[in-house]
C-alpha cells in the first residue's frame, strides 16, 4: 500500500493567507482614514469621533446610530463628520450607507461595530435579532464594498469566570458557553464567532477588542453602572481583583486599532489592577455588603427603587470571582507603537 | 479592604522588630492599589506573618533544616506531603520560608480550587499570595520568579486515615510536567508532626459533597467540642528540605520520563520524611513526647 504524497489542503496552503502580502502587525496603515462608526451615540463613539475629528490625518467620519445625532456631536465639521439614522439590523439600510454620494469618489477604509446593545434592561427578542443582524450585516457589508479594517467592540463579559479563573485572563480564557448565561452574552460570543470565522480574509483586517468594564460618565458597562448605584451592594466575603479602563483609554485604544494594521483577538484594559473595594475607595464610595443569596433579591428592589442600573443577574459570578485581563498582545503590538500614530501623539492625555 | 492597618497593629507585639523590619522590607510589586498582580496585601502579610511566626514559634516549636537549598532568587516549586485535616502544614511551611531566608521568600501554594468559593477565605488566601492552582497562575508565579508550593498528594491528602500515617500518596505529575517546561528546580521536602496534630476518624463524604468539600473530618476532637474541635495538638513540627532536583526537560514530551522524574521527587520525599521521623525520635529521646 502507498502512501498519497498529495498534502492536505490547510488554510494557508490554499492561499488565503499570503504571508508576503500580510502587513507587519504594528505598522502604520496609509493614507488617510474614513471610518464608519456604528452605534455613534454610546459615550465611548462620541469619545472617539470628538478625538478622530481633532486629528488631520481622518478625513471622514460616518456616525450611525438609531435616533437623533448626540448633541456633544452637533457642532463637528460637516465636511469631515456626518450622523446617519439608520436601523443597522436591516441588510438593505446597511448597504446604504456604503452607497452614500459622498462615499463614492472616496470610499470608506474602516468600520467600528460599537453598537452592540448590551443593556441586559428589557433584553427581548428585538434587542437580540438587533444584535445578530446588525453584527452580521454589517461584516458583511464591510467584505462586500472593500473595506480594510472592521473592528468588533466585544466585553469581557465573554469569559467564563470563576473559582479556577487564572489571575490574569488572556485572550484564549475560555468563553462562557454556559447553555443558562444571559442571552446579550450568547449574542456577543456569536458576533465575535462570526467575526473569527472571517479572520482570515486577506484583503479585511477583522479585529475583536475585549475591553475590560469601562469607567466613565453614563456609560453603560457593568462596573460603571455598580459605581453609580447608590449604594453599590456587593457579596459579603468576596472581593475580586478588576483592571477597568475609561472611557478615554478605550477610544486611545480604538484609535491605535484604527490607525495600526493588525488582526485578531484583543484584550484591553485599564492600567491598575486590584481589589474592587480598593476602586470603590478610592472613589469614595462606600459599598453595602448583603450574604450572597440575598444579592439578586437587593439588587432587584435597588433596580425598583431606582437606586441602581447595575443588573447582578446579566453576570452572576462577576461580583464573586476576579477577572483581570491581559492585554499584553495589544500593547506590544498596538501601545507600544502609538509613536507612529501622530493623531494619538497630539492627544492632551497621551501617555 | 479585609485588614485595616490598625489591625496589623494589633498584632504587633506578635513579632520580633527584626522581623517586622524584613515584612516591611518585603518588596511587592505594586499592580496600582499597593496589591501584586496576584492580589497580594502586604498589610495581610504581615498580619498573618505574625500570627504564623507566633505559632512558628511557640506553638509548633517548629524544627527545620536545609534552607540552603532553597534558590536565593527566581522560581523554584517547593514539593512534599500534605497531612493533618486542617493545613497547617502548609502555613507553618510558609512561614519557616520566610523566616529563615535572606531576602525573604514568599511561599505560594497552589491551592484547592473550593477555597475560593468560601467568603473571607477565598480573599484571605489571595491577599496573602496563594493561587488557585491553575497552569498559568503557575506559569506567572514561576516567570515573576517566586517560590510555588504543591502538594501533588492533592488535598484528599489532608484527611488521611490514623493508619496511613507518613504513607504517601500517590504524586500528581503536573508539578513535574511545569517545572520542567519553566527549567524551575523542584525542591523536596518532608515534613513529620503534622500527621499527629489530629486524629482523624473518618470522612463524612455524603456531606463533603453537599458542602463541595474534598472531605468531612470527623476526629477524636471534632464535632463533638465544636469549632474548638479544630484546634491543632501542640505538636512539634521537623521539616527537611532537600536538594534541588532539575527535572529531565524530556519530561515533556515523554510519559515514561515524566513518570521516573515524578517517582524520584517522590523518594525524595519519602526519604526526607523518613530523615524527618529520625530525627524526631532522638529529638524527643527515649522518653518520647511532644
Amino acid at each position: 500500500m502507498t502512501m498519497r504524497s498529495e498534502k492536505i489542503p490547510t488554510l494557508k496552503a490554499a492561499a488565503l493567507v499570503n504571508p508576503a502580502e500580510t502587513p507587519t502587525p504594528g505598522t502604520l496603515r496609509e493614507g488617510p482614514r474614513r471610518v464608519f462608526i456604528a452605534g455613534a451615540r454610546r459615550r465611548v463613539a462620541v469619545q472617539l469621533i470628538e478625538r478622530m475629528l481633532a486629528a488631520p490625518e481622518v478625513d471622514f467620519v460616518l456616525g450611525v446610530d438609531r435616533g437623533p445625532c448626540p448633541p456633544a456631536l452637533l457642532g463637528c465639521d460637516p465636511e469631515r463628520f456626518l450622523f446617519a439614522s439608520a436601523d443597522l439590523s436591516r441588510r438593505r439600510q446597511v448597504d446604504n450607507l456604503f452607497l452614500l454620494d459622498r462615499l463614492r469618489e472616496r470610499p470608506l477604509d474602516t468600520v467600528v461595530h460599537l453598537a452592540f446593545q448590551g443593556n441586559p434592561r428589557g433584553y427581548g427578542i428585538d434587542s437580540h435579532e438587533f444584535n445578530v443582524n446588525s453584527a452580521r450585516h454589517l461584516l458583511d457589508a464591510s467584505l462586500r464594498h472593500g473595506i480594510s479594517k472592521y473592528i468588533f467592540l466585544s466585553s469581557d463579559a465573554a469569559y467564563k469566570i470563576g473559582a479556577r479563573t487564572d489571575y490574569k485572563v488572556r485572550e484564549d480564557g475560555d468563553l462562557n458557553l454556559d447553555h443558562d448565561v444571559h442571552p446579550i452574552l450568547r449574542d456577543t460570543i456569536d458576533a465575535e464567532f462570526m467575526c473569527r470565522a472571517k479572520m482570515d480574509r486577506p484583503d479585511c483586517e477583522v479585529m475583536v477588542l475585549r475591553p475590560s468594564g469601562v469607567f466613565g460618565g453614563g456609560v453603560l458597562s457593568g462596573v460603571n453602572l455598580l459605581f453609580e448605584s447608590t449604594p453599590p451592594v456587593l457579596p459579603v466575603g468576596f472581593d475580586p481583583m478588576i483592571n477597568p479602563t475609561s472611557k478615554e483609554r478605550l477610544a486611545r485604544d480604538l484609535i491605535l486599532a484604527i490607525f495600526l494594521h493588525g488582526k485578531g483577538v484583543y484584550n484591553v484594559a485599564g492600567r491598575t489592577a486590584g481589589p474592587l473595594s480598593k476602586f470603590l475607595e478610592e472613589r469614595g464610595i462606600t459599598p453595602i455588603r448583603v450574604p450572597g443569596p440575598a444579592l439578586g433579591l437587593v439588587n432587584r428592589m435597588q433596580r425598583v427603587l431606582g437606586m441602581t442600573r447595575y443588573h447582578a443577574g446579566f453576570h452572576p459570578k462577576r461580583l464573586y470571582y476576579s477577572l483581570v485581563l491581559d492585554d499584553t498582545r495589544f500593547d506590544k503590538i498596538f501601545r507600544t507603537n502609538a509613536d507612529k500614530v501622530p493623531a494619538i501623539a497630539r492627544m492632551p492625555d497621551a501617555e | 479592604m479585609l485588614f485595616p492597618k490598625r489591625k496589623v497593629d494589633l498584632v504587633r507585639p506578635l513579632l520580633p522588630p527584626r522581623e517586622w523590619e524584613r515584612i516591611e522590607a518585603y518588596a511587592v510589586s505594586d499592580a496600582g492599589f499597593g496589591t501584586d498582580p496576584f492580589g497580594t496585601d502586604p498589610d495581610a502579610l504581615g498580619l498573618s506573618y505574625a500570627v504564623g511566626y507566633w505559632l512558628h514559634r511557640h506553638y509548633f516549636r517548629v524544627v527545620s533544616v536545609g534552607h540552603e537549598h532553597m534558590p536565593k532568587t527566581g522560581g523554584a516549586v517547593l514539593v512534599g506531603n500534605h497531612s493533618g485535616v486542617l493545613p497547617f502544614d502548609a502555613v507553618m511551611l510558609a512561614v519557616d520560608l520566610f523566616r529563615y531566608t535572606d531576602p525573604p521568600r514568599l511561599l505560594r501554594f497552589m491551592v484547592d480550587y473550593f477555597v475560593y468559593q468560601v467568603p473571607f477565605l477565598g480573599v484571605l488566601f489571595r491577599s496573602l499570595g496563594q493561587m488557585p492552582g491553575t497552569r498559568r497562575n503557575f506559569d506567572g508565579l514561576v516567570e515573576e520568579g517566586h517560590v510555588v508550593g504543591i502538594f501533588p498528594e492533592g488535598a484528599t491528602a489532608l484527611g488521611k486515615p490514623a493508619e496511613k500515617r507518613y504513607e504517601l500518596y500517590p504524586f500528581s505529575h503536573g508539578h513535574v510536567e511545569l517545572a520542567a517546561r519553566h527549567r524551575a528546580p523542584v525542591v523536596p521536602f518532608g515534613l513529620v508532626g503534622a500527621e499527629e496534630q489530629m486524629t482523624m476518624l473518618t470522612d463524612l463524604r455524603p456531606l463533603a459533597r453537599a458542602l463541595r468539600l474534598p472531605y468531612f473530618p470527623v476526629t477524636t476532637t471534632f464535632p463533638w467540642f465544636g469549632p474548638l474541635g479544630l484546634l491543632p495538638k501542640p505538636v512539634r513540627y521537623f521539616i527537611h528540605y532537600g536538594e534541588p532536583i532539575h527535572i529531565d526537560p524530556d519530561a515533556l514530551h515523554s510519559v515514561d520520563v515524566r513518570a521516573h522524574e515524578v517517582e524520584r521527587v517522590r523518594d525524595a520525599v519519602a526519604d526526607l520524611i523518613h530523615v524527618g521521623l529520625e530525627t524526631r525520635r532522638e529529638y524527643e529521646g527515649p522518653k518520647g513526647g511532644t
